[in-house]
Order: C-alpha cells, then structure tokens, then sequence
C-alpha cells in the first residue's frame, strides 16, 4: 500500500456496517475503494467475537431487524452470508412470580394478553395497524437526503413540496397520529392504548433504549417508532438474530464490497484525515503512513468526525461549537456471560419457546423511570431494565455443545458516573446486573463460566463511539432529520471539500440499519463530477 | 328575563368575556352565564381574608395583547395597567440571592457575581429568547395553522406564515425548530453554568407541567411564556390596579356596555342538541334559554363529557377528549402577612425593589428534577419550587397599611395522589410544606403569617371548574398545542356539534389572557357570514 500515490477514489474511516455499506456502494459504482479499520475485527459495534474459548459473543450490538431491506437486496447480502434467525417472542418476567409473553403466533399472544387484560387484547391488534401505518408514513423519509427546510433553492424547495405533500396525502388523522408519536413520551402515547403494566413497561422500553430519558420524558415516543421500523423480509417490528452473531451482517457486507473490487484492512488506525488547499487528499495513519485518496469519508461519530481527524482551523467555529453541543450522553452497558446451562425462570420453568426469543425486565412503567431517575443523578440503576437473548439457541455454533452464551443490554448505565468508571464500577455494576436477573432466574448465579461486563466507558475505549452512545448521538428530535448531526451539515457533506460523513450520526441514525451509509454513498456519487481528475 | 339570545358563553371567564364582548360589539345579542358569583375565572381578585384582597388562583396576566385592549376599549371601562414588573429575584440556599432586572446592567452585574461567563452571555440569550418567542407571537395572533389542510384559505394562512417564518434568519428558523423540542435543561446547559440562573429560567419552562427540566420540550414552554412579553428580561409581570381580576370586572363592564349580559350563580346543566346542532342550554334550574350559537369557556372534558349527550358525538372523538392530559401539578397558597420577608439580600442590588415582582425558589435545575421526581410518583414534592409575589407591594390598597398579602404557586403537587387524597390534613399538610420552604430563605415568614388559604389541585377543580386542576385547561406540551389543541382535527374552535365553539385555554393560543376567546369570536363571525352566503345545509 505504501508508495501508491493518489490510487484510491476513496478512503472510508471504519469499518463498522455504515462505513461498509458505503464502501460497497462506491465500489458498486466502479470507484477504487479503501476501508481502514482501526481494530483487528470487522463490524465496529456490529461485531461478533470469541471473548472466551468456544463462545462466541455479539459483543455490542445483538439483534437485527433495521437493516434497510433495500441494501440486503441491492448488496444482495444473502448470497453473501447474510442469514437472518427469526427471534420470536418476548418473555417478561414479572416479580409476583407470573409472567407476560409475547408470542409470534397472534392466537396464541392474543390468548396470553387476554389473560392479562381483555381490553388490551382487545386494542393491541389496532395498535399493531397503526404502528404499521406509522412506519409506512416514516419510511420514505428514511431512504431521503434531509431537504434543507432553510433554503429558497428550487431543488430544496421541490423536495421539501413533496416531503409536504406526503404528509398531506396522509391525512389528518393519520398525520396527527403521527405527531403525537414524534413528540409523546412513550408512556403516554401508550396509556392511550393499554393498561396492563408488563406491556405497556415492555413496550416502552423499545422508546428508551440508546437515550437518557426516561419513558415519560417526550421524545420517547419517536424512539419506539424507530424500532418498529424493523422489516425482515417486508415484515414490519420482526426481530431476528443474524447466524454468527452480529458480526455476520458486518461480514456479509464486507464480502458484498470485496466483491465489488473495495480493499479493507484492518488494524489501520487513522490518526487524520490529510487536507490539501482546502480538500481532503488522504488519510495519515498512527504509525506514520500516509495514504492518499482523492476523497474521504468518515464513518465515525460527529465529535471524531470533526473535532479529532481533523486539524483544528479547517472548520467555521459555528460548527464546532454545534458539535460540542451535539448530545452523546451513552446510557447502556452490556453484559455478555457464557453460561454452563440454560437460566431456569420461575416464572416459566424449564426449557421451552421463551428461551428462544427475548426476555425483558420491564415490569412496570414506574420500575423505567426509577432506574432513571438513578442515571439522572449519576448513578448506574440499582435495578435496571435488561434486554436478554441466548444467541445459542437459535445459532448452536456460538457455545459448545449443552453451554450457552447469554447476552444482556443493560440500562441504565450513564457514561458520567458520579467518581467515574474504573474497574470496581464495573464489577459492582456487573454484579447488580446478574443480581437482578437472578431474581428471576436463581441458577443464574451457579452457572455462569464467564463474565464479560461493559461500561459506556468501555464502549467507548473499545470501538470509539463517543461516550458509549449506540447511535453515534441521541435519537432527539432536536438531533433527527435535517438537523443531524448539525443544521446545515446534514446532507453528509462537510465544510472541508472532498469530505465526507457516513455514520449513524447522520440520518437516519443508528439501530445497524445501514441506510446512513447508503444514503452517504449516493450523495457522493452525486458530487462525482466535481471530483478531480 | 330573556329567554333566547344569539350567542349563549358558558363561563365568565377572561376569555369568555373577551369572546362575548367581540360578538356584542358586532351586533350580537350576547348573554354570559356564569356558575360562580364573580366574572373571571382563574383571574380574579377577592377579599379572602378581611382587608387583604388576594389574587386568588392565577397571579400573572401574561400577554394581554395591545390591540384587544383597545379593540375594546378595557381602559375606559376600568383597567388600570400599572406597568411592567421585571423583577425576579432567586434567593440561594447560601445566603446570596440573584436578582434579574430589565436593567442589563444591573442583571449583568448580579448574573456575574456567580458566573462572569454566564454575565457576558445574557444580552445576548435574551435576544435569542426574544427573537424566538417572537414568531411564536406570531404564531398566537392567529388561529392554527392547519399543516394537512387542502382548503385554499388555509393554504394560504400557512405560507402567510411561513413568510414570517423566513423573516427569522437562516440561523434563527434553524434555532427555532431546533430549540422547541429541546428539554430547557439541554437548552441552558448549552449557554449558562450558574445554578441559580438555570433554576430561574427552568422553572419558566415547568411551570403548570407534569415534567421536570430534563423533559424534551420544556424549552417550548420557556419560551411560550415570553411571547408578547416585553424584552429585556424574563418572567416579568403585568401590573394592573386592583389585581388581575380587575381585567373581568372591565370586560364586563365594556360587554354590558354593548348590550350584553352576564348571569351570575347559573350553573349550566346541559347543552341542548337538535340534529346535530346547538340550539341553546339548559341550566341547573331547569331553566332553558335557547340561541343558535353557544361558545364554551368549559374544557373539553366538561363541554363534551358532561354537558352534552355523548350519543351527538363520534366515539372516536370522544376518546380524543379523554386522552387530553391535564393532570394537574400545582396548588396555591394564599398568605396575608404584617412584615415582608427577609430574603438573603442580591449582592450590589438595591433592596427596595428585590421583591416588587416575582420572588423563584429554584436554586437549580437539579431541585427542579428532583421536585419532579415526587410527583412522578404520585406525591408533592418534599421540597418544592415556588413562584412568589407579594402584589401589595405596588399595590397599596390589597392590604391594610403597613401589612401585604402573598401569593405562592407550588410545584409540584400531582392531583392523583398514590397513597392518598388530597383531604383536609393533606391540604394542611401541602400548606405548612410552602410555610416550611420558603422559611429556608425568608426565617421572618413563619411569624408574620396572619392568616393563609390553601388550594390543592383538587381544590382548584372543585372551585374553578378545572378539570384535574389544571390551570391551562390540558398541558403545554408539544403534543398539545397549535393545530393538535384541545384535540387533533377540532383545533378551529369549532367542534363536532354545529353552532358550538370553544373559547376556552384548551384552544389555542392557551395560557394567554384573551387570546383564544379573541380567536374563537373571530370563527364565530366568520362562519355565521359564510353561513348566510350558502344554503343551510352546507354549513360546518
């Protein structure tokens, strides 16, 4: 690689599943692509790892179901790898010792809310339409550029006409509905639906997860709708579990660019990113070289985007002081724990479907916001919600035979703690994690072999996202659309020529649906023509 | 007695007179009913206790636009608007106290007692504050714009706007989508670092809220109530003689000046309903009094739930109105007092005037979340934030000579206790919690109470008709203001029963003395003149 002056059309900063997306598409398009990834590891958050010998783990991110079905059709990923588990049920334990599941099999889950509450069984069909017309109404917007809502160009103002008539063509209602849920806080948009506890706390988790708000805060409600925006397969809100852990997507979506001519090295770490006469001209690694591109993108989060690659002067102080109020404010932790056999819930004892899909600790609404209310004052939650799958009994490959790996998204663990995180926080905070659950499920305790506890702190160190936010940046409202990252800076341009942005920090944001990528990688073939020869 | 008018208004209150007295002028035989034994709703000032006259529930006139007051001519019939107020003093828990004036110097030179960095900053926040709450004054001289509307009119009130809008900057329309559904908290860390400022300005964005600070869209609500306020400082307030029931008794007095009538002590049974049209309302008497238009000052749970048959409504509709959040949060707390309390004194401010506005206990933002935290729960606040003032200070003749009265909003107080009601000891309790907090910065207060009056939320339902006690008839919050007030589809003042309106603060713009009665007035004006242009049964 040394020495090749000037051979790449473009250099793509992380190798994390929007910085591959990007890269498969330029390559697609015919360009000379080089991704460099500062890890050993592909995937970025979107990784799977053997972090103890035989298991193998999803290190961060753990479940698929936002990942844009256009890119797996037009990077066709499934000849590539890309096989999705389907994840099919979610189990909440409940501390009376009874349970609320949900099941795929609308009888069966109609049969099981009823038992609960015959009137939420009764609404949650109607809820389910709406949710789906909800995601319908926001989809086109997730495969947009974010029109400049400012400016009087005659092409801004085409594509802020047709972003204005479809939301007219949905009607009034439809529209109203849809505005309640881009400002409601996800417990109240849900008290207008249901009233059981278990699923309305549930429910509102979904609107939680990635932020610090509690699911009373407003803004809550956009994140649900954010995960119902899932399709596997067209089927809206499915869930699934990708074969080989996260990291198989990532490597799908390598392989997809690799075949389109894009090298990818790894254990590349840039240090910055070389601008020339106001034009980005290459990339400068940590251990000194150099290497030249006649374009950059970068698909690290705002704050490296700006602040770190680049020399401080080459952008309008505006900018950088809307960087430094760009909101990460990372809230989870993950607890990944190799397990001699299987969590037996009192609630449901022994083996059985609910193993299989999700098992959330939610119980109430009020048990959310306490355990907010904790990471408000600095503190990790005393008792936190926990979003839980055993990869190993969809995917048998990842533990060795009758062992299973178990994986635990953790909320909520703030990235300020008061006195700060160092090992002892962190093994306290593993300790509160396993305390809980077992709660639940007693042998927990017993069997685990390993345990593999990780702060936003560690997030961080680990794959670079700014304060250990999953979403490179808060889903606020204030943060969404045409002001992601900044106003004025989010049709994934910068101000330094020849540069770019392509992470889940620009829209539509994260949740490892890759369409940021996607959406970057059109833009920039868009600019082709003004790149020098 | 009359026993058919043109237009009957449930409700004396300031923006049912403001509506009554808008028809009246326009020809309209108008008559007011109205349950209690004053005119004015939340705005009124009595003599709760004997020779102190107290503002009883709201203490703040907020906008009371210009043009209204003298499209009614308030002044000749006794309004005596004193001025401006811009003090905001925020005592703090060391002994030093922050005190906000119109005066930028002298704000300037207390705000950099605590922070020089937050001191330079302040002329310019200000601005930004002003220019924001600018359009939102726009926003609120005019009915809602309706964004999914393909009627030409609306159209072209919605591009009208957008012109407005334009006229705000590149930079400025950026802030303005970008700030509204920011939590105030966000929105202040981003300029200042001092907790007594923060304290001050976020409890302007909590105020009458079931949220605390770190809520999104509480930056709204911060900037909601500076619009059409003077610029220069935040939180001010209007003075008028007599206190603010004063604006009611003039507006009745221009009302029956035009011919109108109002009926005190008519408490209102029903609204009477003939296919699918108002035709008049029957009161608690049994007595019926018939008009082709009625206005409702009552919120939509009253107007709707309770007034009317629910067979005249569309389930759908019904359930809109039963998700209106209005759930209360604040209680009153009425004091008369023989000595003015000793707050810890803003250092290089004069004295004098310190507590001649509004006195926040808010030290910061925290204490505001936490405040919050209670009420998430389902009790007060253990120790509240507090909106103070004592308007025998400009007003000499509230109170005998040398003695004031003091009127205390708190927050919070959840109108749905978990392990309680709100009874008599609870009441007390509530009382003795704001005697408590406030002896923390003010040791005098305790002593010199003569007597009090305290009002929970659901003290505030009971005697002013609000539901769940809210002040604003349903929260401020993004999800219920402009074209989604008092309920997605109905945000026009009209509703689903022809020749029935709304006029109350469940309409847009809520929360502003007049504004919304002005408003609905308006769309009663308009459609009778379309109505008389078309056949009978082409009207909605």
């Amino acid at each position: 690689m040394p020495g090749r002056t000037n051979s790449y059309d473009a250099i793509v900063i992380g190798g994390g599943h929007n910085g591959l997306v990007t890269a498969a598409y330029l390559a697609r398009a015919g360009r000379r692509v080089l991704v460099l990834e500062r890890r050993e590891v592909l995937g970025g958050a979107a990784v799977s790892e053997e972090v103890f010998p035989g298991f193998t783990f999803s290190v961060f991110s753990y479940v698929v179901s936002l990942l844009r079905p256009e890119i797996i059709r037009e990077l066709d990923l499934p000849a590539h790898g890309l096989q999705i588990l389907p994840l099919e049920s979610t189990l909440t334990p409940l501390p009376n010792g009874d349970y609320l599941a949900a099941w795929a099999d609308p009888d069966l889950n109609r049969r099981e809310l009823y038992r609960h509450s015959p009137k939420d069984a009764e609404a949650y069909d109607e809820f389910g339409r709406l949710m789906h017309h909800m995601a319908m109404a926001v989809k086109p917007i997730l495969n947009m550029v974010p029109p400049d809502p400012t400016s009087l160009s005659p092409k801004e103002l085409l594509s802020l006409a047709k972003l204005g008539k479809h939301f007219r063509d949905l009607g009034s209602e439809r529209f109203s509905a849809l505005f309640k849920l881009m400002t409601m806080s996800s417990a109240d948009y849900l008290d207008e639906w249901f009233e059981c506890e278990p699923l309305k706390a549930t429910k509102s988790a979904s609107g939680i997860i990635g932020t610090f708000l509690g699911p009373r805060s407003p803004g809550t409600a956009y994140v649900l709708l954010h995960h119902y925006m899932g399709e596997i397969d067209g089927a809206f809100r499915a869930w699934g579990f990708a074969k080989g852990g996260a990291g198989g997507i990532s490597e799908a979506i390598a392989s997809a660019a690799r075949g389109f001519g894009a090298e990818i090295k790894t254990q590349a770490d840039v240090e910055q990113v070389i601008v020339k006469r106001g034009r980005a001209a290459g990339v400068a690694l940590a251990d000194g070289t150099e290497v030249s591109a006649k374009l950059v993108v970068s698909s690290l989060d705002p704050h490296l985007t700006f602040l770190r690659l680049l020399e401080p002067g080459h952008l309008p102080e505006d900018l950088v002081e809307g960087v430094k109020r760009y909101r990460f404010r990372g809230s989870s932790g993950k607890v990944n724990l190799a397990l001699s056999e299987l969590p037996n819930f009192t609630c449901l004892p022994g083996r059985g479907p609910h193993l299989r899909g999700a098992i959330s600790i939610s119980p109430s609404v009020d048990y959310l916001e306490r355990a907010y209310d904790d990471a408000k004052y600095g503190h990790y939650s005393r008792r936190p919600y926990m979003d839980i799958i055993i990869p190993s009994m969809i995917d048998p490959g990842m533990a060795p035979l009758g062992q299973h790996v178990m994986s635990i998204f953790v909320q909520y663990a703030p990235y300020d703690l008061n006195d700060g995180w160092n090992d002892q926080a962190r093994e306290a905070f593993g300790e509160t994690v396993i305390d809980t659950l077992a709660d639940y499920a007693p042998n927990l305790k017993s069997s685990i072999l390993h345990r593999q506890v990780l702060t936003p702190k560690d997030i961080e160190d680990m794959v670079g996202l700014t304060q250990g936010n999953i979403f490179q940046g808060e889903l606020a409202l204030q943060q969404l659309f045409f002001l992601r990252p900044l106003p004025q800076w989010a049709k994934y341009r910068t101000p330094v020529r020849g540069y770019y942005q392509c992470g889940s920090g620009t829209h539509p944001g994260g949740g490892v649906m890759g369409a940021s990528g996607r959406l970057a990688a059109l833009e920039i073939l868009k600019d082709g023509s003004r790149w020098p020869k | 007695m009359k026993t058919r008018y043109d237009v009957i208004v449930i409700g004396g209150g300031v923006n049912e007179l403001v509506a009554a007295t808008y028809l009246a002028k326009a020809g309209r035989a108008v008559l007011v009913v109205e349950p209690g034994e004053t005119v004015g709703g939340v705005l009124v000032t009595r003599e709760v206790f004997p020779g102190f006259a107290v503002d009883v529930c709201a203490h703040d006139l907020g906008w009371l636009d210009a043009q209204m007051v003298r499209d009614l001519d308030l002044a000749s019939h006794g309004l005596d608007i004193l001025g401006v107020e811009s003090s905001l003093l925020i005592p703090g828990q060391d002994g030093r106290s922050l005190s906000l004036r119109a005066d930028a110097a002298e704000a300037v030179r207390s705000i950099a007692e605590f922070s020089p960095a937050d001191a330079a900053k302040w002329p310019a926040f200000l601005e930004r504050v002003a220019s924001l709450a600018g359009f939102l004054q726009t926003l609120y001289r005019v009915p809602p714009p309706l964004p999914t509307s393909r009627d030409r009119r609306d159209l072209r009130a919605l591009l009208a706007l957008g012109r407005r809008f334009r006229g705000l900057g590149k930079v400025g329309m950026l802030e303005f989508l970008r700030t509204l559904p920011m939590s105030v908290a966000d929105m202040l860390d981003d300029w200042f670092e001092g907790d007594l400022l923060k304290g001050a300005l976020g409890a302007g964005g909590v105020a009458h809220l079931d949220q605390g600070p770190r809520s999104a869209g509480t930056a709204f609500l911060l900037l909601h109530r500076e619009a059409g306020r003077p610029p220069g400082a935040l939180r001010t307030r209007t003075i008028v003689r007599g206190g603010v029931g004063q604006v009611a008794r003039a507006l009745a007095n221009a009302l029956t000046g035009r011919g109108g009538e109002v009926r005190l002590g008519a408490a209102i049974a029903g609204i009477l309903v003939e296919s699918g049209a108002a035709t008049g309302v029957v009161l608690a008497g049994g007595e019926e009094i018939s008009a082709s238009t009625i206005v409702s000052g009552a919120d939509p749970r009253r107007t709707f739930l309770e007034h009317l048959d629910p067979d005249h409504l569309d389930p759908e509709f019904i359930r809109a109105v039963q998700n209106i959040k209005f759930n209360g949060v604040a209680a009153k707390v009425n004091l008369a007092l023989d000595a003015l309390p000793s707050f810890a004194p803003a250092p290089g401010q004069p004295d004098g005037r310190l507590l001649r506005g509004t006195v926040s206990v808010s030290p910061s933002l925290e204490y505001l979340e936490r405040a919050y935290d209670d009420a998430k729960y389902g009790r007060p606040s253990r120790r509240p934030t507090l909106e103070v003032t004592i308007p025998s200070l400009l007003d000499a003749g509230l109170a005998p000579e040398g003695k004031h009265v003091m009127s205390v909003w708190m927050q919070y107080a959840p109108y749905t206790l978990h392990q309680n009601t709100w009874n008599a000891s609870a009441r007390d309790a509530l009382g003795q919690l704001v005697v408590d907090t406030l002896a923390d910065y003010a040791p005098n207060l305790p002593g010199s109470i003569l007597d009090r009056q305290v009002l929970t939320p659901a003290d505030l339902e009971a005697e002013f008709g609000l539901s769940e006690g809210h002040l604003y008839q349903g929260h401020l919050t993004l999800d219920q203001i402009l074209f989604m007030r008092p309920v997605p589809g109905w945000s026009g003042y009209r509703t689903p029963i022809d020749g029935l309106y709304l006029s109350g603060a469940c309409t847009h713009p809520a929360g502003l003395a007049g504004g919304p009665g002005r408003l609905a007035a308006m769309r009663v004006l308009a459609d009778r003149k379309r109505a008389t242009r078309r056949p009978a049964g082409l009207r909605r």
